[in-house]
C-alpha cells in the first residue's frame, strides 16, 4: 500500500525549535503538577493552586524530616539508615502510585503515538519528571538530616555531598525498579492480563518499599546498638536502603570495609536496574502504550466473578443489610471498581499498603509484642484498623470516570446518603473485614493466645465511626471527584488528623489498661462511638446534593 | 497502523515514499491524524497544547503562533479562550476544533480523519467539509473514516467499505451506488453488511414503549 507522493509543503522551521525531549519533559511535568483532567479550571487559578499544593506537600515532608534531629550526635551509618529507610518508603510509594498514570495513560496513545517522537524519548521524558519530583520530595524530607549529618562526629561537609549523591541514586533506583517491573509485565504477558498485572506489581512495589523501610531500622537498632554489615549480619545487604546508607558511610563516615561493600552494591544494582529498564527493555514501551489503547475483548471469568458478587449480595447477612436497591447498587459499583478499575486499584491498594504492612511489622514476634510492652503494639495496630475504611472511602471518592457520577444527581435521589452507605458496606466487607481477620491471625498464631485479641476491640469499636466520616454533610460520594483532586495537601492533613485521633484512642486504651480500667474504657468508648455514629448518620441522611459549581 | 500507532505484523506500506517499518518517524512527520476519541491533555490550555504539538514537529513558536492564528480565524475561536481556558473546560465541539488544528498544524500531505464531525456545530461542520475538499483538490491525501454515510457520499472521491476486516467494495461513490441500484450509499452499506429489516425492528421496539 502506498499513500501520496513526496511532499514539499511541510511547515519548515526557520530557526532551531526546542528539541522534542525538552518539550515532552515540560509537558509531563505540567501534566503531573496540574493533573490530567481539569474541567472548569482557568489557567490563572491552576498555577496558584499547584504552587500551594506543592509547597504544602514539601513543607509537610520537611516537617516530618525533623525526626532526624533525634539522631543528633549519632554515627553517620545510624542516621543514614534512618534517612534512607524513610526516603525509600516515601519514594517507593510516590513512584509506585504515580508511575501508572504517568507511564501508561490509555488516552495518550491517541495524542502522542502518531507524532514524530520515539517511544524511548517518551519514556525518558516521563522518567526525568518522576526522578525530578522524587528528588524534590526526598530533598524536603532530608533537609534536617543534612544538618544532623554535617554536625555528626564522623560526618562533616563530606556528608552533604555523599548524602545528596546517595539520594539521587536511591531516586533513580526506585524509578528504575518500577519501570523495570512494568516493562517485564509488558514483555511477558498479553494485553488482557496487563492491567491487572501492572496493578498487582505496583501494589507489590509499594508493600516492598514499606517493608524494607520499616524493617531496616528495626533490625539495625534491634540490640540497642547499631548493627553494620559483617559476616554474621550479611542479611543487611538484602535491604536496599542499607546500600545507600553504606554509600554515605563509605564516603563521609567510618569508611569501613562493610560500608564500601554496601556502597558498591548501591551503585552496581542501580546501574543494572537502569540498564535493564531504560536500555534493554525500553523498546517494549511503545508496544505497551499501543496495547493500552487497543480494545480487547476479555475472556476472563468476569462473568463468573460478577455472579459470585451477585450471589454474595443476595445471601444473608448482606441481603438483610442491602435491602435498599440504591444502597445495593452502590455496593456492587464499589466492589466492581475495587476489583476491576485500574485507576482505583492503583490508588486504593498502594494507599492502604502502609496501613496493612506496618501493623504486621509491629506485631512481628521479636518486636513490640504485648508481652514486653504492655499491649502497646496491639493497641497501635487496633488504631490502624479503625482508619482503614476511612482511608479507602476517602480514596474511592476520586475516579477518572467522575463525570459519570452525574447519573447519581440525575436519578430521583434526595441526597447521596444511600450511595455512601453502599460504598461503605463494600469497603467494610472487602477491605476492613479481611484486614481485621488478618491482624487477628498475626496476633493469635504465634502463641495461640486469644486474650490479646481483645486488645483489638478499641479499633473495632471505632471502625463504624471512622467509616462514616467521609459521608458527613453529604460528602464522600463514590467516584464523584476527578482523580487529580486526590493530590490535595489538605486531604493529607485531614488523614494525619484522623491518624492522630485513632492513636489517641489507642493511647487512652493503653493508659486505662495499665490502670486496670480497660473494660470501663471499652464501655465508654462504645457509648461515645454509638452517639457520634448516630449524629454522623443523621447529618449524612439529611444532606442534599451539593451544587455542581 | 498507517499513522504509526500500531506495529505492523506483516506486509509493506509506504507513506509519501517512506517505509512504515524502517522510516516510522518520517512517516509520522508527514501524517496528520484526528482520532475519534478527540483525546487532548485536558489540563493544558488550547494554546499550550497546540504549541506543544508544534514543538514536537520542530515548528518554532513564532511560526506555530502564525499558523494557530489562521486556524483560530477559520474555526471562529477566540484567542483569549484558547490562551486562558484549560482544554478540560472546552465544549466537545471546541475541543474537536483544537484536535483538527493539531492535526493540520504542520501542514501534512496525508491526513487521517476518524469521525471528525463528531461534536462540531452545524456551521463548523459545513466549513470543515469545504476545507477537506479544498485540501484534497490542492493535492493532499485525505483518509476519512466515518459511519455518517451521507457525508461520506458527498465529500469523498473514493469509498472503501470494510466489514469485519474484509474489503467489500472499493470505488467512486456514485458509480458504486449506480452499479448496485441502491439509491444511496447508506442503503448500499446496509445491503452489503446484512443490516436487513432494520426499519421493521425499530418499529417493533418502539411499540414496547407504549403505555
Amino acid at each position: 500500500m502506498s499513500l501520496a507522493a513526496p511532499p514539499s509543503s511541510l511547515v519548515q522551521p526557520v530557526e532551531p525549535a526546542a528539541p522534542p525531549e525538552k518539550t515532552l519533559r515540560r509537558l509531563f511535568l505540567t501534566l503531573f503538577l496540574r493533573g490530567r483532567s481539569s474541567r472548569g479550571l482557568k489557567k490563572q487559578t491552576a498555577p496558584k493552586s499547584i504552587g500551594q499544593k506543592l509547597s504544602l506537600t514539601l513543607g509537610f515532608y520537611a516537617l516530618f524530616g525533623l525526626f532526624a534531629l533525634f539522631f543528633w550526635g549519632q554515627p553517620i551509618f545510624a542516621l543514614s539508615v534512618y534517612l534512607h529507610a524513610m526516603t525509600f518508603v516515601f519514594l517507593g510509594m510516590f513512584v509506585a502510585s504515580s508511575a501508572g498514570e504517568i507511564l501508561f495513560n490509555s488516552e495518550e496513545a491517541d495524542i502522542l503515538l502518531h507524532r514524530p517522537v520515539t517511544p524511548k524519548a517518551l519514556l525518558w521524558a516521563k522518567v526525568r519528571v518522576l526522578v525530578e519530583v522524587s528528588l524534590w520530595l526526598a530533598g524536603a524530607f532530608n533537609l534536617a538530616g543534612f544538618v544532623v549529618g554535617a554536625a555528626s562526629p564522623d560526618g562533616g561537609w563530606r556528608f552533604l555531598i555523599a548524602h545528596a549523591l546517595s539520594i539521587v541514586l536511591e531516586a533513580m533506583f526506585c524509578t528504575g525498579c518500577v519501570v523495570m517491573v512494568y516493562q517485564l509485565c509488558l514483555r511477558w504477558f498479553g494485553r488482557e492480563r496487563l492491567d491487572g498485572l501492572m496493578t498487582t506489581a505496583q501494589v507489590m512495589v509499594s508493600i516492598a518499599a514499606v517493608l524494607a523501610g520499616q524493617l531496616l531500622p528495626r533490625l539495625v537498632f534491634a540490640a540497642k546498638s547499631v548493627v553494620t554489615f559483617s559476616q554474621t549480619t550479611w542479611w543487611i545487604a538484602l535491604l536496599p536502603p542499607a546500600w545507600f546508607a553504606g554509600l554515605d558511610d563509605a564516603l563521609a563516615g567510618r569508611a569501613a570495609k562493610g560500608s564500601w561493600i554496601l556502597a558498591a552494591l548501591a551503585i552496581l544494582v542501580t546501574g543494572i536496574v537502569l540498564w535493564a529498564a531504560f536500555g534493554k527493555l525500553a523498546r517494549d514501551y511503545g508496544t505497551g502504550l499501543q496495547r493500552l489503547g487497543e480494545t480487547v475483548s476479555r475472556r476472563t471469568s468476569r462473568g463468573e466473578r460478577r455472579r459470585w458478587i451477585d450471589r454474595l449480595v443476595e445471601s444473608p447477612p448482606l441481603c438483610w443489610w442491602l435491602r435498599d436497591p440504591v444502597k445495593r447498587a452502590a455496593f456492587l459499583l464499589t466492589a466492581a471498581y475495587l476489583v476491576r478499575d485500574r485507576d482505583v486499584k492503583l490508588r486504593v491498594y498502594p494507599g492502604l499498603a502502609p496501613f496493612l504492612v506496618l501493623p504486621v511489622v509491629i506485631l512481628l514476634p521479636q518486636y513490640g509484642r504485648s508481652g514486653s510492652d504492655g499491649g502497646f503494639g496491639v493497641l497501635f495496630v487496633a488504631a490502624y484498623l479503625g482508619i482503614i475504611p476511612l482511608i479507602a472511602l476517602s480514596i474511592l471518592q476520586y475516579s477518572q470516570h467522575w463525570q459519570a457520577s452525574d447519573i447519581f444527581r440525575a436519578a430521583p435521589l434526595a441526597g447521596p446518603a444511600p450511595l455512601c452507605d453502599g460504598a461503605r458496606g463494600a469497603v467494610l466487607c472487602f477491605l476492613a473485614l479481611p484486614a481485621a481477620i488478618g491482624f487477628g491471625l498475626v496476633l493469635w498464631l504465634p502463641h495461640r493466645d486469644s486474650s490479646e485479641l481483645l486488645l483489638l476491640l478499641p479499633g473495632v469499636i471505632a471502625l463504624p465511626v471512622y467509616a462514616s466520616i467521609p459521608a458527613l454533610g453529604g460528602g464522600g460520594v463514590p467516584f464523584s471527584l476527578p482523580s487529580e483532586a486526590a493530590k490535595s495537601a489538605g486531604r493529607g492533613l485531614h488523614m494525619m488528623g484522623a491518624l492522630f485521633s485513632s492513636f489517641a484512642i489507642g493511647g487512652l486504651a493503653l493508659l486505662s489498661k495499665s490502670q486496670g480500667y480497660f473494660w470501663w474504657f471499652i464501655i465508654i468508648e462504645a457509648v461515645v462511638s454509638a452517639t457520634v455514629y448516630l449524629l454522623i448518620r443523621r447529618s449524612a441522611s439529611s444532606a442534599a446534593w451539593t451544587s455542581l459549581e | 497502523m498507517l499513522t504509526g500507532m500500531i506495529e505492523p505484523t506483516s506486509g509493506t506500506a509506504t507513506v509519501c515514499g517512506f517505509d512504515l517499518r524502517t522510516q516510522l518517524i518520517e512517516v509520522k512527520r508527514h501524517v496528520g491524524f484526528v482520532p475519534e476519541s478527540g483525546a487532548v491533555f485536558e489540563s493544558l490550555t488550547g494554546l499550550e497544547y497546540l504549541e506543544m504539538v508544534a514543538a514536537l514537529y520542530g515548528i518554532v513558536r513564532s511560526a506555530a503562533r502564525d499558523r494557530i492564528h489562521q486556524f483560530i480565524a477559520f474555526f471562529d475561536l477566540s484567542f483569549e479562550t484558547l490562551s486562558e481556558k484549560l482544554l478540560g473546560a472546552y465544549s466537545k465541539g471546541m475541543r474537536r476544533k483544537v484536535v483538527i488544528t493539531a492535526a493540520l498544524l504542520h501542514n501534512p500531505p496525508v491526513v487521517f480523519f476518524d469521525e471528525p464531525l463528531d461534536g462540531l456545530d452545524a456551521n463548523a461542520a459545513v466549513g470543515f467539509k469545504s476545507l477537506i475538499q479544498t485540501l484534497a483538490r490542492e493535492g493532499k491525501t485525505i483518509v476519512y473514516s466515518s459511519h455518517i454515510l451521507d457525508v461520506v457520499e458527498r465529500v469523498c472521491h473514493r469509498v472503501i467499505i470494510i466489514d469485519k476486516g474484509k474489503l467489500l467494495l472499493d470505488g467512486k461513490p456514485d458509480e458504486l451506488v449506480a452499479s448496485h441500484q441502491s439509491g444511496t450509499l447508506e442503503k448500499l452499506f446496509t445491503q452489503l453488511t446484512g443490516g436487513t429489516e432494520l426499519e421493521r425492528r425499530a418499529e417493533d421496539f418502539a411499540k414496547t414503549f407504549r403505555p
